[in-house]
């Protein structure tokens, strides 16, 4: 299996012996060519022209984070999988207004699924919250029922916001008071949690665009997201299942067993980021979700939670070519 | 599956096989690599490392596990490389 890199060191990468070197001070790493999926460089990295047409030809991208941690862009290798039809496809359930708030509300009913099932975990062995988490789960349902009747993109979006809202008051419930959110807030985020959140979800939206990269799907032609941003919106879109998944589910792990010190972060209070340290803690422990299996029902075999993003990404193709209704993947584990 | 290479070839030969082999897996030590393969890669490892060696000179040996947990891996000393992924 392919896996991914992370360079949180300065140094250079260059190409050598048909393969690639990460060379620095400290002395150099040997990346194998036919292992890399794809490189997210966290470090002042600085590149031979080389090393860039190589990535490229074999088909591997590389997403840049700036010092502090936050989504930079991405080198998108040259498209191989290319499809006029399904592009041509994409575009018509966008333009459609009908089919694109169908799928928008697929994307969010993914995500709610999601969030419901790790609030259930959670609340599960606590028996002194069980009731707070309770009417939490009662309001994001009754949010969710309200969907169906969203007329517009934006409304829903609404929607999806106060479902994040209420989603992240009962998260607060069950953190201790260290690791609360309070509010939301990003660039920069102002405590350890929404620290953690921001880095995180830059990562699920970079590997979800490594998978599209490998499908013949567009990623500029998104149906939740407006697609004008400057980003591969299509990624967004498909990111808001995994969040839930990938994401929160790690930072459970990181605040209950206390895997994080004060030395885990830098800057203060209202403008909190990752140190190195806790970069590094925090991508261990996302390298290791992505490959973690579990047995797929449909397929039945393993499949690794990387994988599941791609097959995400397949049974969204089949449903713009009409083949199979989309239905968002929801942990049934 | 996780394979472990071990070659003992001829010293103008050496240079090929080891930069070849660094296209899919980690260098451990002089002569050996160590790392993850699908079958089909390993018969295209194999199958390469037939045409750069000499036959009856050059002796390879691949020794293959299911998954490297079965391999029971300890050191003593220090490593020639770390194979971590995250730098």
């Amino acid at each position: 299996m392919r896996e991914n890199f992370y360079i949180l060191q300065d140094g250079i990468l260059k190409r050598k012996e048909n393969t690639v070197y990460f060379e620095n001070k400290e002395g150099r790493k040997i990346l194998p060519i036919n292992k890399i999926s794809s490189i997210f460089a966290y470090g002042n990295l600085s590149f031979s022209s080389g090393v860039v047409s190589y990535l490229s030809k074999e088909g591997i991208p590389i997403h840049f984070f700036n010092y502090y941690g936050f989504y930079e862009g991405s080198m998108y290798p040259r498209e191989t999988l290319i499809s006029g039809d399904l592009v041509i496809r994409q575009a018509e359930y966008y333009l459609d207004p009908e089919k694109r708030l169908c799928l928008a509300g697929k994307f969010i009913e993914g995500a709610c699924g999601n969030i419901l099932k790790n609030l259930k975990y959670y609340a599960r062995n606590r028996e002194d919250i069980q009731e707070i988490i309770e009417n939490y789960v009662t309001s994001i349902k009754t949010e969710l029922s309200r969907l169906i009747d969203a007329e517009t993109v934006p409304s829903m979006m609404r929607t999806e916001g106060k479902i994040r809202e209420l989603y992240y008051n009962a998260l607060d419930e069950i953190f201790p008071e260290e690791y609360r959110i309070i509010k939301r807030t990003r660039r920069p985020p102002n405590n350890k949690m929404n620290t953690l959140i921001s880095f995180g979800n830059s990562l699920v939206y970079s590997t979800t665009l490594s998978e599209i990269y490998n499908t013949q799907l567009n990623p500029t032609i998104s149906y939740l997201h407006e697609p004008f941003e400057r980003r591969f919106s299509l990624s967004l879109d498909v990111s808001e299942i995994f969040k839930p998944i990938l994401i929160d589910r790690i930072i459970f792990k990181l605040v209950n067993k206390n895997m994080l010190d004060d030395g885990c972060f830098r800057g203060e209070i209202g403008n909190m980021l990752l140190s190195d340290k806790g970069k590094k803690i925090f991508l261990k422990e996302y390298d290791e979700k992505l490959k973690t299996t579990i047995k797929h029902k449909g397929l039945n075999k393993s499949v690794s939670y990387k994988r599941l993003i791609r097959l995400e990404l397949y049974k969204l193709s089949k449903h713009v070519l009409g083949a199979e209704n989309y239905k968002p993947l929801v942990m049934w584990w | 599956m996780y394979v472990v290479i071990v070659y003992d070839v001829g010293v103008e030969r050496v240079n090929k096989v080891r930069s070849f082999l660094r296209e899919y897996m980690n260098w451990v030590q002089n002569s050996v690599f160590e790392g993850e393969l699908t079958k089909a890669e390993f018969l295209k490892v194999k199958s390469r490392l037939k045409e750069l060696i000499e036959i009856n000179h050059d002796h390879i040996i691949f020794y293959s596990s299911r998954d490297k947990k079965y391999l029971g891996i300890e050191n003593l000393g220090t490593p020639k490389a770390d194979t971590n992924n995250i730098i």
